[in-house]
């Protein structure tokens, strides 16, 4: 377990990311994406599919990352990644990481396919989803992960459909090691990746991470770590790791499971103008879909 | 002439055998693909190979043709050599890794058994597939036997890896004609194979000791610089095409020509100018009307189509009275695709020789070279406006 003063050390030894990118203010998957290479000791290839990382790695002559990155079209980032991770081993390299880094449009929808067929072949790689809810590159459209009740500018009244859970769908597939974790929660992300690295070489890995988008959610800047925070303290965003199909809470958000532990939801939606003028059963609809996630988690920690 | 030896090593093998058996010769590290009509033999055999340790290849069995070539862009930025096969539909699912792959610049080879496509549901042979990936960046070459077909695999990889050229190559052939139909085929040994192509040599690859990006964010100026760059490197292709093609005749004792295989009379009054096995059966039909009295007939076949090549077809022009053009494909609303490209190039090239368009052979259609020869007498009457 690393500790936050650690990891901080640790981020600033590796300079994954160089200062200075195209990223937004306050935006969270350039955080995670740091803690991730941090986490792979810069000894990687990204591949990473269209998203709001083809763009924040900027368009200069100079190259801000520290590891390579193999941008690619939107549905293929898990077979790149598998033809890479062949040719890695064909040479005798098994020590080098490869890593999809994918968002949710470019996981849940486009990318399913690819995902799965990455996952069925038990591919030596490790496919992040950083999850912010939407095409956020494009300017906050719809996702098959969008959740419900959010306003995207595909869902102007609010999304009406559940979003798709791909994590769940992860392990029903029978992937090794599936995790949950969020970019407020910078320890815990650092070691489940660490984790996957580690402990679950050799195989097929997938991670999913909450990652808010101040513009596309209208969250002030200065909010996003603190409403991050919340939808793990909301029971929003369940901790979790699922090892060979069983489903084990991380430390940071194991007391959730008790809904009376949890804050209330709105102390996380309130900050969030995507959740603002929704129609109230909408939003208790949207509120209820937190409770079904952790009776699947329940299910799977072997408790029902 | 003919060894004693060699006559032994005489193989009856499809299109799709002679193809898989030059694939293995040219040792590709890593392999993805996806099973389709007419190709799926070709990764048969190849995973049948991988999975009894007779080829030393990472086979990758994807779930679409979309993450076949995926597989391949991976493992060419990588630094290693790859192959997939496909056709028709496939190639159409792969599309846009197919335009990614060129106009990354990532060599490889992949062949293409040529399959009409939907709809109507038909796995029989055309060009339609072929011309959809006309502008993807791609060297694209047309074998017309089985034995063409075998030569052509190193000849493609060697051609795609040059640092002169480095773009990727397809080796078209057509569907059951030649994939499904055995014939002669002498094999390449695995000295000449070796001897004729080196090891990959990448320029740029993923290697988190040198960290780069492939296909960042990339502003007007330069990328147009980036195409500019690549239309050069396939105009320097038709020399290296060329140098590849002379090698493997020197090596092998078959002359498959150059560019463009030429039959018959070289001056004749009408030359008929095609691609693949259509062209095999020309040669026949040319044979059949220069005993009828009617004028000289002569046929000249390009074997590649990107890059197209210019001089030769000039010269063709400049030998012929008029050219017929057999088009295996329709362009809706405009001429058919060989035509057009034949009738631009002479306009630039001030050239006025009458170029006449047959197209035929769509979806499997049956055209023995009787027919040709019928057709080619009809042909010929077209007025040209």
């Amino acid at each position: 377990m690393v500790s936050q003063k650690e990891l901080v050390q640790l981020e600033l030894n590796s300079n994954s990311i160089k200062q200075g990118n195209l990223a937004c203010a306050g935006c969270q998957l350039n955080a995670a994406f740091k803690h991730s290479l941090t986490a792979i000791k810069n000894n990687g290839i990204a591949v990473v599919p269209a998203c709001c990382t083809s763009v924040i790695q900027g368009a200069g002559d100079g190259y801000g990352m520290n590891v390579p990155i193999m941008n690619t079209a939107f549905a293929a980032a898990p077979a790149v990644a598998s033809g890479i991770k062949r040719r890695l081993l064909k040479e005798g390299n098994t020590d080098t990481t490869v890593l999809v880094w994918a968002g949710d449009g470019g996981t849940a929808d486009i990318g399913l396919a690819a995902l799965s067929g990455a996952a069925e072949r038990n591919e030596d790689i490790i496919y992040i989803m950083y999850n912010n809810a939407g095409y956020q590159n494009t300017g906050n459209q719809k996702s098959g992960a969008t959740p419900r009740g959010t306003k995207t500018t595909t869902t102007t009244t609010g999304k009406k459909s559940r979003g798709k859970n791909i994590a769940r769908m992860m392990v029903a597939q029978g992937v090794p090691y599936v995790a949950s974790a969020n970019s407020a929660f910078a320890t815990d992300l650092y070691d489940k990746i660490t984790r996957a690295v580690e402990d679950f070489k050799g195989g097929f890995r997938y991670i999913e991470i909450f990652s808010p988008c101040p513009p596309g959610w209208d969250v002030d800047t200065r909010d996003t770590h603190a409403m991050g925070k919340l939808a793990t303290e909301t029971g929003y965003w369940p901790l979790w790791e699922a090892v060979d199909g069983v489903v084990t809470l991380s430390k940071r958000g194991a007391r959730y499971n008790d809904p009376a532990k949890r804050k209330p939801f709105q102390e996380y939606t309130k900050l969030q103008g995507r959740y603002a003028h929704i129609d109230e059963q909408l939003l208790i609809l949207a509120e209820e879909d937190i409770e079904f996630e952790w009776k699947w988690i329940r299910r799977f920690m072997g408790e029902l | 002439m003919l060894t004693e030896e060699k006559t032994k090593n005489i193989k009856i093998w499809t299109g799709n055998d002679a193809v898989a058996n030059a694939v293995r010769l040219s040792r590709p590290e890593v392999i993805a693909a996806y099973p389709i009509t007419p190709s799926t033999p070709i990764i048969k055999t190849i995973s049948n190979w991988a999975a009894k340790g007779e080829m030393d290849v990472e086979y990758i069995s994807v779930e679409s043709e979309h993450a076949a070539m995926a597989g391949c862009v991976g493992a060419s930025a990588a630094g290693g050599r790859t192959f997939t096969a496909t056709a028709s539909q496939g190639l159409l699912y792969m599309m846009e890794m197919v335009y990614m792959a060129g106009f990354t610049r990532l060599p490889m080879t992949m062949a293409v058994v040529n399959r009409s496509l939907f709809a109507g549901w038909n796995i029989w042979v055309d060009h339609h597939d072929m011309y959809s990936m006309r502008d993807a960046g791609w060297i694209q070459i047309i074998a017309k036997n089985n034995q063409e077909a075998h030569d052509m695999i190193p000849v493609s990889f060697k051609v795609s890896e040059n640092h002169d050229v480095y773009v990727p190559s397809a080796v078209n052939i057509d569907g059951f004609i030649l994939s499904h139909v055995a014939g002669q085929v002498e094999p390449l040994s695995q000295k000449l194979v070796d001897d004729f192509l080196p090891a990959f040599d990448p320029i740029f690859k993923l290697d988190p000791a040198d960290p780069v990006s492939f296909g960042s964010l990339t502003l007007p100026g330069r990328y147009a610089k980036l195409r500019q760059d690549h239309l050069e490197s396939m105009d320097r292709a038709r020399k290296h095409l060329r140098e590849g093609f002379e090698e493997m005749s020197e090596l092998t004792g078959r002359n498959w020509g150059s560019l463009v295989e030429i039959y018959g009379e070289e001056n004749a009054d009408v030359g008929i100018i095609s691609l693949g096995t259509i062209a095999e059966e020309t040669e026949e039909a040319v044979d059949i009307l220069n005993t009828m009295g009617i004028g000289s007939f002569g046929a000249t076949r390009l074997r590649s189509f990107r890059p197209f090549p210019f001089e030769e077809v000039v010269d063709a022009a400049r030998r012929y009275g008029q050219i017929i053009v057999i088009d295996r494909a329709y362009s809706m609303g405009a001429n058919a695709p060989l035509v057009t490209e034949i009738r631009n190039h002479l306009q630039k090239a001030n050239i006025s020789t009458p170029v006449k368009s047959l197209i035929t052979g769509v979806g499997g259609q049956e055209v023995p070279y009787t027919l040709l020869v019928k057709m080619f007498q009809e042909v010929m009457k077209q007025e040209v406006a």
